[in-house]
């Protein structure tokens, strides 16, 4: 039994979290040597801050790249519950702020179930389903906002320290987003509803088979994915203490590409809550950066979409040096 | 208390407008070894399902010892000791041993949470006497076909099954994997479980079975005692008439070398692969499942390309990068896997034909429908396909029609080498006989046809010349006259077990 | 029917073919769509006569829809292999702006229209590579491609809004041949050329074969890798077509931030149309008369003082009951009958059907006998008495087997809860 003889060492330098931390590292050398201002206690913490939604937002659709589907409405269920908990904030200012993140999660959680219907219980192919959901939903979010902005002023102490207020010196954001990790741990390790996740992104067939009800899994995924999708709309907004309609546009790129830098397998089976929370990160120090450097924001788009397809392609390369390496040993036997 | 610990009266099963089971029965004793056989399509599969509980039967009754049960779903069939290993094994190929085998039935706390220390333990404890190399902690994907079964026998024990249904679980193993799998199901028989054994194997059936009971077309047919029913009445009882001949006579005569491959290897795969094959004659590759013969085909087809060696076609050497290059040079491919590989089952039958070679119904840049439609009856009604229309798809026929559909896609190409990896896989005895006698008229006409089989009465009963690979190697070369089923399996298995003592 | 439940099919002549039927092609998709534009034109009609016949309201409605033609004709070939490409608005402005910096740099309108559509190609090159050779889903590809090829304008141009268009732009926007716009002849003409490349060439049967099966293709001799990059070439060629129709719409002029939301447009339109998303299935003719009823709609909405947001909303809709409309058969519908109706007993769900057709049959004949001559009044009503005799005989019997089997069917499940319980 060679295989088990294996050091633990090598375990870990082969494992693909290994090459990401080595890669973070890297980042923060050479961000270390551009703008050395980057690390004091309180750069980091507000770069982690104000990027947390992004962690959110990967941690829901990792759920769902899992199932072998994709969820890219989660930019406007973000911005369909940001105007809406806004609009009632304001216009009801005297309500205690956890209504707002009850409520957040409830329209989250609409838009998630609705996408689940479509692709759980009509089998809708999931790009196109949340492509046309994605629309609606920012149609509704338009239609909510009536095209109106809010601003700080307009916001109740109440609802922003769900974001801002500092608990043992780290903003409250922060701290959603460490319990939404470890709950996420938690539930795709640890329970059968998340495992049952797993299974049906890894083979369909044998899902059924084991009895398995394939549509109430993706349901449950796409609803939990739609659910933090929603709670990140209102800690957005509590953050920056200003909505508009157009706020989380293009959001689910930025999850996807989080996902996929964490090593999510984006054909469903494949993924762990650790290596997303690795991408989130990487991501967070790469905008950080681009923000930190004048004249760089026109680049955003483009660096974050060669970050995917960079990301996707090694993922590729990897696995097929990995499939020659497997070959190699094999040809040793005949 | 009944004689029996389940028993199947009348069972009706339908899907839409087919009739999937009809009043089937059947009788299970305690502790026994009971083989299920039946051609493809007899309605075993679904029979599984019932008794499992995926399919709830429309009518008829289910009695478990003696007491009526009824199935709403597999978690239910699970906790009354039913198991089930299927044909194409069902594991999560992504997770993990321990999580395949404690799928659905995980020990957890009161809040739900799973206790992965105590499930490694306990799949350890299943896995250790069945085998002792495998590592529970490694996704189920780095295993081989026989230690996936195992693991899938360990799952059923460790829901304490009773009754253990097995579904051809020894098609893709070897002969060795085959006889420890006896072993194991023999064991599990003393330890009182009942076991259902389907097989296409009348070896399984002599070695394992009590008792054998026949489907045919969906209906009961029969169930025998083994030791009192002959091989040639089964057979009589599963294709419902007698078969004198199982070979159609041949008639080709033998030319010159089409041709030759000389010392092929492919990493991973095979190594110093040679063989030759003539005008109208019919050589067989034989050897284990994962022996390499599928794949030594695949890169003579061009779907993979070989590291070194070279491929002589009417002695030049020639170049195959990609089947487009083997079916200019004359080469076709009758895939193993029709279903994924051969057919596009959307589309019209006649589609299907011209897709291999459309070159030739170009007229002015355009396809011409017609012509393709005609030249597809044409090869159709040569092979005797039983379709409705022309334009039908070909998931509207059955497996043996779907072959021939395949069939005449190669012939619509201009060929001189036929590879046809396991013709036969998946088809009922009767329609068996129609496609060796397409072969045989095939080589008639002056082909050459390699023959990829893991049936050993076939090889024998087809093949002019045998080849018989072992572990990615030519094992031994042999005319088919004077050959003897021992011989081939000597060949294919001899040094197999020489190895494994050395690691 | 008695020759179809013959399970012996005979040898066939197979060359007997089915004959056209009208009652077939009538309701087929493409004829329902046809019903569809004609609903909304009748409607149109109806609530704005004014407007309707005035001048001109027509060939504005269509040229107002034909600024995503061309991407509407690449898409279909995209789905019909399985693949989406979501990065086709991106790659439109990218090619627009190709045209724009030449023609600011004083180069010639050929020129400028010439690295249009190459700079289209060369990014369908790029997302063709990435999912042909790479291996790549083509959602992840073209999402980020849709990312990169906006963000390399935005780099490029920033707030800028380029300005120097060929002049021919806007008169395939906004002209009129004869009464009918040019746009729409140019679409219709590259609506066949489509026809015949989809339908009628070996290319088009060889995206049906890969868009159906595509490991079949492989084996069948089909290069596979290549026959995909050429899609996404000739998809990012019809984007910088597109361009042209698209910038002369907006009157010559193009900015980093235009056209967000035409792929999604475009997608809705090919699904609309009937091209499936899973691949190999649909035709061109369909999405042709989609891309009109997009535009009667959209423009329909417009009069209706449905804001442009709004629209997003409808579209969304259209995408998914789109989608939507081929799930809803008569299996599913069953489906759900047998699951509520029927308590998901099959032996009832069989009795009803059963039953069903024996009351159609006895009441066909009451009618029958209604219309019969020959008979008297007497024997008449006799007979149709004794029919409904039978109906009501019937129903009744329907009735308390379903009551016995349901009532069975729940003493066994309870039977069998105390079963499990009790393990």
């Amino acid at each position: 039994m060679r295989t088990n003889n294996k050091s633990t060492l090598s375990k870990i330098t082969e494992s693909r979290n290994f090459g990401l931390v080595l890669g973070l590292i890297v980042l923060l050398i050479v961000a270390a040597i551009i703008t050395p201002s980057m690390y004091s206690l309180n750069s980091i913490l507000n770069m982690l801050q104000n990027n947390a939604v992004y962690g959110l937002l990967a941690i829901g659709e990792m759920m769902v790249i899992i199932t072998a589907g994709i969820d890219i409405s989660i930019g406007a269920t973000l911005s369909l519950t940001g105007v809406i908990c806004c609009r009632l904030m304001a216009e009801n200012p005297g309500v205690p702020g956890i209504v707002w993140l009850v409520l957040s999660l409830v329209i989250g959680a609409l838009c998630g179930a609705f996408n689940g219907l479509l692709v759980g219980y009509f089998k809708m192919v999931p790009m196109i389903a949340t492509l046309g959901t994605m629309y609606i939903f920012r149609g509704f979010s338009f239609l909510f906002s009536g095209g109106e902005w809010w601003f700080p002023h307009q916001f109740t102490e109440g609802y922003m320290a769900f974001a801002t207020k500092k608990i043992l010196g780290i903003p409250s954001i922060l701290w959603i987003l460490i319990i939404v990790f470890v709950l996420a741990i938690l539930f795709l390790g640890y329970t059968s509803k998340g495992r049952r996740i797993y299974a049906i992104g890894t083979n369909q067939e044998s899902a059924q088979v084991a009895g398995i009800k394939q549509p109430r899994v993706v349901f449950l995924a796409m609803t939990l994915c739609g659910m933090l999708a929603g709670l990140s709309g209102m800690l957005y907004t509590a953050n920056y203490a200003t909505c508009s309609y157009m706020i989380g546009d293009a959001y689910e790129m930025t999850a996807i590409a989080i996902c996929i830098l964490g090593g999510v397998s984006i054909v469903g089976g494949k993924g762990k809550v650790d290596g997303v929370i690795i991408g989130f990160l990487m991501m967070s120090v790469i905008t950080y950066f681009i923000s930190l450097l004048p004249g760089l924001s026109v680049w955003s788009d483009a660096i974050q979409g060669a970050i995917i397809i960079a990301a996707v392609a090694l993922n590729k390369f990897t696995e097929r040096s990995a499939e020659k390496r497997a070959l190699k040993e094999r040809s040793a036997l005949i | 208390m009944s004689e029996y610990i389940l028993e199947l009266k009348d069972v009706v099963k339908t899907f839409g407008g087919v009739t999937a089971l009809n009043g089937v029965h059947f009788q299970l004793k305690q502790g026994e070894i009971h083989a299920l056989m039946g051609e493809n399509g007899a309605g075993k599969s679904t029979f599984i399902k019932v008794i499992t509980g995926v399919h709830q039967p429309d009518s008829g009754l289910m009695l478990l010892e003696g007491e009526k049960i009824t199935l709403r779903s597999t978690e239910d069939s699970a906790k009354l000791g039913i198991a089930a290993i299927y044909q194409h094994v069902t594991a999560f190929p992504d997770l993990s041993v321990t999580e395949n085998i404690f799928m659905g039935q995980e020990i957890k706390n009161k809040l739900g949470i799973y206790n992965w220390k105590l499930m490694t333990k306990r799949a350890k404890e299943l896995i250790e006497p069945l085998s002792k190399n495998i590592d529970v902690s490694k996704p189920m994907s780095t295993l081989s076909v026989a230690q996936q079964q195992l693991v899938e026998i360990a799952k059923a024990l460790s829901r304490d099954a009773r009754i253990l249904i097995m579904d051809e679980p020894t098609a893709s193993l070897s002969r060795r994997e085959c006889e420890e799998l006896y072993q194991i199901a023999e064991r599990l028989r003393d330890e009182g479980v009942s076991i259902i054994f389907i097989t296409h194997k009348f070896e399984d059936m002599y070695r394992l079975a009590t008792r054998v009971t026949v489907f045919r077309d969906s209906q009961y047919i029969g169930c025998w005692d083994v030791d009192k029913i002959s091989n040639q009445k089964l057979i009589g009882e599963m294709v419902g008439r007698e078969l004198t001949q199982m070979y159609p006579p041949k008639h080709a005569k033998i030319g010159d070398v089409v041709m030759k491959v000389n010392n092929i290897s492919k990493e991973g795969y095979f190594k110093d692969v040679s063989f030759d094959v003539r005008k109208g004659e019919i050589l067989a590759l034989t050897g284990l499942v994962g022996a390499g013969r599928t794949e030594v085909c695949q890169n003579i087809f061009g779907i993979m390309t070989p590291d070194s060696g070279s491929i002589e076609l009417e002695g030049k050497e020639v170049k195959i990068k990609s089947p487009i290059d083997a079916l200019k040079l004359g080469i076709g491919l009758l895939p193993e896997d029709r279903q994924t590989q051969g057919l596009i089952n959307e589309l019209p039958i006649y589609q299907n034909v011209t897709s291999a070679d459309m070159s030739k119904f170009i007229k002015a840049g355009k396809l011409d429908e017609s012509a393709e439609e005609a030249k597809a009856i044409e090869l159709c009604q040569k092979i005797q396909l039983k379709a409705k229309d022309i334009s039908a798809p070909p998931s509207s026929l059955s497996g043996g029609n779907q072959q021939k559909v395949v069939f005449a896609k190669l012939l619509n190409c201009d060929l001189k080498v036929l590879i046809l990896d396991e013709p036969t896989k998946g088809i009922d005895v009767g329609a068996k006989y129609s496609i060796y006698e397409i072969m045989n008229e095939l080589t008639a006409n002056g082909y050459a046809i390699i023959m990829v089989s893991s049936e050993m009465p076939e090889v024998l009963g087809m093949a002019d010349r045998i080849v018989v690979m072992r572990n990615g190697r030519v094992a031994g070369q042999f005319d088919t006259e004077g050959t003897t089923q021992e011989m081939i399996l000597e060949a294919s298995l001899k040094q197999e077990d020489g190895r494994e003592s050395e690691s | 029917m008695s020759g179809e439940k013959n399970t012996n099919v005979p040898v066939r002549d197979l060359s007997v073919k089915q004959g056209f039927k009208l009652s077939k092609f009538l309701v087929s998709w493409e004829m329902v769509l046809i019903y569809i534009l004609l609903l909304i034109n009748v409607v149109l009609m109806v609530s704005r006569t004014n407007l309707y016949f005035s001048p001109g309201t027509i060939q504005a409605i269509i040229q107002s829809g034909m600024d995503v033609c061309p991407l509407v004709l690449g898409m279909i070939l995209i789905l019909m292999l399985g693949d989406i490409d979501v990065s086709v608005a991106s790659t439109m402005i990218f090619a627009s702006m190709a045209t724009g910096l030449c023609c600011q740099a004083g180069m010639s309108a050929f020129v400028g229209v010439i690295v249009g559509i190459a700079a289209g190609a060369l990014c369908g090159l790029f997302n063709g590579y990435f999912v042909a050779y790479v291996e790549m889903p083509a959602v992840i590809v073209t999402i980020a491609t849709s990312m990169l090829f906006r963000g390399i304008v935005k780099i490029i141009l920033d707030v800028n809004v380029l300005k120097q268009f060929p002049s021919f732009y806007t008169t395939v926007a906004w002209t009129n041949i004869a009464g009918i716009p040019l746009s729409l002849i140019l679409f219709l003409v590259m609506g066949a050329v489509f026809v015949f490349l989809l339908q009628k060439s070996r290319f088009g049967r060889k995206l049906y074969i890969i868009g159906n099966n595509a490991t079949c293709a492989q084996y069948s001799g089909i290069d596979v890798r290549k026959t995909k990059l050429i899609v996404f070439v000739l998809m990012g060629v019809m984007c910088g077509v597109a361009s042209i129709f698209f910038v002369g719409r907006m009157g010559g002029s193009v900015s980093s931030t235009m056209g967000t939301g035409y792929e999604m447009t475009a997608i809705a339109i090919c699904v609309l149309g009937g091209v499936s998303t899973n691949g190999g299935k649909g035709k061109v003719y369909g999405p042709i008369i989609a891309t009109l009823i997009m535009a009667f709609l959209t423009y329909t909405l417009g009069l209706l003082e449905v804001d442009a947001n709004t629209r997003k909303i409808v579209t969304g809709f259209i995408l998914i009951i789109a989608v939507l409309i081929p799930n809803v058969n008569r299996q599913l519908i069953a489906n759900l009958k047998l699951k509520f109706v029927y308590k998901g007993n099959k032996n009832v769900e069989a009795l009803n059907i059963k039953t069903a057709a024996e009351v159609k049959a006895l009441k066909a004949t009451i009618d029958e006998t209604k219309k019969d001559s020959a008979m008297n009044d007497a024997d008449k009503s006799a007979k149709i008495k004794k029919c409904e005799d039978k109906i009501a005989a019937l129903q009744k019997k329907c009735k308390e087997q379903t009551e016995i089997w349901l009532r069975e069917q729940k003493e066994d499940e309870r039977k069998a809860k105390e079963r499990f319980a009790a393990k």
